[in-house]
C-alpha cells in the first residue's frame, strides 16, 4: 500500500479585502475577537488533494487560477480558511521567485539560512555548502547580496539549495522557466534521478512539455477550483484543449446564412453516426467517416471541402471534392450528399476542430461551415499535430523507452 | 527543537551583520550607549546638578549607568521586534517557519550586546573606583533575563498589532520616549510626588533599574514580594503577548 504524504481536503482560501488603514484595524478587531473575517475574496475552493509517495502531480491552470496559493497551503506558508492539510514528509519547497531569500544577505548566507530553517545544524550545512555552490555553479556571485543576483541566478542558486536537501517530498513552481537551457536541462536530469529514487513531486508549470515528461497525474486548476485531474496526458489535453478553443475565432453565425437564402447551404454533418451536434473522441489511428447534405438552391452540384483545424483554429488539413475529382450524389432535386473517410487517423492527441463548406460548382466561393469538434485520446508524448511515418537508422533500442519513475 | 537553531543563526546573523557596515564594528554596541551616558551625565550633573539619592550614594553617574543599560536593551529589542515581521516579509511569504523564532531573535541580540554592554560598564564603574558589589552580577543578570521575558512578551503583542496597524512602528519611539520618563532611570521613586507613585504600580518596567540599584549599588532595598510580583508581571505579559501573537499569526501572510 503506498503512504500518502499529502492529503487535502475541502482546501479553501480566501483573502480579506482590505482597501484602507481602518479596514485593517477593523480587521485586527474581528480576529482578536475571534469572529472571523468580514469580506473577503476566494481565491481557492473546495480542492481535495491526495499525493502518495513516489507519486509526481503537475498542476496547471492559467494566471490567477490559484496554483501559487495551493502551493502555499501545501507547504505550510498560508493558513487555509476551510477544509485541512496535512503533510506526512519533509518539504523541499521552491516557491516562485526568491525562494525565501534574503535580498541583503550573501549567496552563502542565505543557504546557511535555507539550511537552518529546514532544520540542519551547523556542521551538516557546513558539509553541503560546496555541493550547493557547485550545482548552482555562478562563480563568484555566491558571495554577493543576493540583490545583484539575475532572476536566473536566484533560481539556480534556489533549486541547487532544494536538490542537495533531498527532501521526501519536492514542491516547485515554475522554476523551470527562469534558468537558462543548459541549467533546466540539469534541473530536468536531477529532478528524473530524484524521481527514479522514490522522489515526490508537485510541479506548477506552464509548458505542457515538462509536465508531460515529469509527471504521472496532474491537476488543473481553474479559477480557484479542480476542472479536472487524473492521468496526466488526459488533463493536459483537456486543458490545452480549453486554452486552444479561448483564442479560436468566432463561427459564423448560422442563422444569417440559413435566412439570406445564399445558393447552397449544409443541412446537417454527420461524423462517425454520431448524433447531430454530439463532439466524438477517437483513439489515435483510428477511421473518422464524415458525410455531409447539401441544399442547392438552383440544384447545381456543389463542391464540398472537408477540413481539420486545431480546436485555436490553425488548419491542419483540407481537401475538397473538387481536388480529387469526384462529384456529390444527387438525393434530390435540390439536395446533394457526399461522404469521406480518413483511415488510420495521424492526427497526435488534442482536441481539433472538423469542417464542412459548400463551394460554388468552380470551387471558388465558400458559402456556408458547419464544424464539430473531434478530441483525439491517447498518451503519445510526441510533439505537434500530426504523426510522420519515420524510422530511426543505425540505432539500437534503449533501456525502457518512455517516462521515467514508473512506480506502480 | 528546530526552533533552537533556527534562532541561533537568526541572532549570529543580526550581531554579524549589524554594525558589518560601520568602521568600529562589534565596539559601537558598547560606544553608543557609552556616548548617550556621557551626554545624559552632562547634562544632569553638571547643568541640572542632580544627586543620586541617599547620604552615602556613589554618585549620579553609576546611578544612571545602572537605570540606563537595562532600558536600553528593553527599548532596542522592543522596537526591532516590532517590525521584524514586516522586515522579513520576503522569508515569511515563501517559507514555512516557526515566526515566533524572528521575534526572539530580534529581543535576543539586543540583549545579548546591552548584556555585555552592562557587565563592562559594571566592571569600569568598579575599577573606577565606584563600590559595585561584583558578587552580586550573576544575581543582576538573572534580574537581566527576567527583564528578557518581560521585553519578549511586549515584543510579541507589538510586532503582532504591526502587521495591522502599520502606525505602530511610526508612533514607537515617541511612545518609548515617554516610556522611559515614566520609568525610575533618570530618578528614583522616592522623589516621585506621592500622589503619581500609584501609577508606578502600572509600569511594568519600573521595577527593573532599581533593583539593578539594590543588587549593585546597595542603594534601596529590594523586597521579595516586590521581586515575586515583578517576575509574575513579566511571565503574565508573556503569555498575553504569545496569546496575541499565535492568535494573528496564521494571518499574517493575508495582510503583510
Amino acid at each position: 500500500m503506498s503512504e500518502v504524504l499529502v492529503e487535502a481536503r475541502d482546501l479553501g482560501k480566501s483573502y480579506p479585502l482590505v482597501f484602507r488603514p481602518r479596514d485593517r484595524l477593523r480587521a485586527l478587531w474581528h480576529l482578536l475577537a475571534g469572529r472571523g473575517r468580514a469580506e473577503s475574496v476566494a481565491v481557492l475552493k473546495h480542492v481535495d488533494l491526495r499525493v502518495q509517495r513516489g507519486e509526481s502531480l503537475g498542476l496547471i491552470g492559467e494566471n490567477g487560477a490559484g496554483k501559487s496559493t495551493l502551493l502555499k497551503l501545501l507547504t505550510g506558508v498560508l493558513t487555509p480558511t476551510t477544509g485541512s492539510v496535512t503533510v506526512h514528509a519533509r518539504v523541499g519547497a521552491l516557491l516562485e521567485l526568491g525562494a525565501g531569500f534574503h535580498p541583503e544577505y550573501s549567496g552563502r548566507d542565505n543557504i546557511s539560512l535555507a539550511a537552518a530553517l529546514y532544520g540542519l545544524d551547523a556542521q551538516e550545512t557546513r558539509a553541503k555548502i560546496p555541493q550547493i555552490i557547485e550545482f548552482a555553479d555562478i562563480g563568484h556571485y555566491i558571495d554577493e547580496p543576493v540583490k545583484h543576483y539575475s532572476s536566473g541566478m536566484v533560481v539556480r542558486l534556489g533549486f541547487a539549495i532544494v536538490a542537495s536537501l533531498h527532501p521526501d517530498l519536492l514542491i516547485t513552481d515554475e522554476v523551470l522557466a527562469v534558468g537558462d537551457e543548459a541549467f533546466q536541462r540539469k534541473c530536468v536530469r536531477w529532478i528524473e534521478d530524484y524521481l527514479a529514487g522514490g522522489g515526490t513531486l508537485i510541479l506548477v508549470s506552464h509548458s505542457m512539455y515538462h509536465i508531460k515528461k515529469l509527471c504521472r497525474h496532474a491537476c488543473w486548476l481553474k479559477h480557484g477550483e479542480i476542472a479536472a485531474s487524473g492521468d496526466v496526458f488526459a488533463v493536459a489535453q483537456a486543458y490545452q484543449a480549453y486554452q486552444e478553443s479561448k483564442s479560436a475565432p468566432a463561427a459564423p453565425v448560422r442563422a444569417n446564412i440559413l435566412a439570406q437564402n445564399v445558393e447552397f447551404h449544409l443541412l446537417d454533418l454527420v461524423l462517425n453516426d454520431a448524433a447531430a451536434e454530439a463532439s466524438i473522441v477517437l483513439a489515435q489511428g483510428e477511421t473518422l467517416r464524415a458525410s455531409v447534405r447539401v441544399h442547392s438552391r438552383d440544384g447545381r452540384v456543389p463542391v464540398v471541402l472537408f477540413g481539420v483545424a486545431r480546436a485555436d483554429g490553425t488548419p491542419v488539413y483540407g481537401v475538397s471534392s473538387e481536388m480529387d475529382g469526384v462529384r456529390p450524389r444527387r438525393e434530390s432535386e435540390q439536395v446533394y450528399s457526399i461522404e469521406i473517410e480518413f483511415a488510420d487517423l495521424a492526427l497526435l492527441p488534442g482536441a481539433y476542430l472538423f469542417k464542412a463548406h459548400p463551394l460554388d460548382p468552380e470551387g471558388v466561393r465558400l458559402f456556408d461551415t458547419l464544424e464539430r469538434s473531434v478530441t483525439i485520446s491517447g498518451q503519445s508524448r510526441e510533439m505537434g499535430t500530426v504523426h510522420l511515418r519515420h524510422a530511426w537508422l543505425g540505432v539500437e533500442a534503449a533501456a525502457p523507452a518512455g517516462r521515467i519513475g514508473v512506480i506502480s | 527543537m528546530p526552533g533552537a537553531s533556527l534562532a541561533l543563526h537568526f541572532i549570529r546573523r543580526d550581531l554579524r551583520n549589524r554594525y558589518l557596515g560601520s568602521f568600529s564594528g562589534g565596539l559601537w554596541a558598547l560606544v553608543q550607549p557609552l556616548v548617550q551616558l556621557a551626554v545624559y551625565a552632562f547634562v544632569f550633573v553638571y547643568i541640572f546638578k542632580a544627586k543620586a539619592p541617599g547620604a552615602d550614594a556613589p554618585g549620579f553617574v553609576p546611578f544612571l549607568a545602572l537605570g540606563l543599560w537595562p532600558w536600553t536593551a528593553f527599548a532596542e529589542g522592543v522596537s526591532r521586534a516590532t517590525t521584524t515581521i514586516q522586515d522579513n516579509a520576503p522569508l515569511i511569504r515563501k517559507i514555512a517557519m516557526p515566526r515566533e523564532v524572528l521575534v526572539f531573535s530580534a529581543v535576543a541580540s539586543a540583549f545579548l550586546i546591552h548584556g555585555v554592554g552592562f557587565c563592562a560598564i559594571a566592571l569600569a564603574l568598579r575599577l573606577g573606583g565606584v563600590p559595585v558589589d561584583l558578587l552580586a552580577l550573576p544575581l543582576a543578570l538573572g534580574e537581566f533575563a527576567q527583564l528578557f521575558v518581560l521585553a519578549l512578551g511586549v515584543a510579541f503583542l507589538f510586532a503582532a498589532l504591526q502587521v495591522f496597524v502599520r502606525d505602530l512602528a511610526a508612533a514607537l519611539p515617541q511612545l518609548l520616549m515617554l516610556w522611559m520618563f515614566a520609568s525610575p532611570v533618570f530618578y528614583a521613586s522616592e522623589s516621585l510626588p506621592p500622589a503619581y507613585r500609584g501609577w508606578f504600580a502600572l509600569n511594568p518596567f519600573a521595577h527593573y533599574p532599581e533593583a539593578f540599584r539594590a543588587l549593585l549599588l546597595h542603594s534601596g532595598t529590594l523586597g521579595l514580594a516586590a521581586q515575586a510580583l515583578a517576575l509574575a508581571v513579566a511571565l503574565g505579559v508573556l503569555a498575553l503577548g504569545l496569546a496575541v501573537f499565535r492568535r494573528l499569526n496564521p494571518h499574517f501572510e493575508d495582510f503583510l
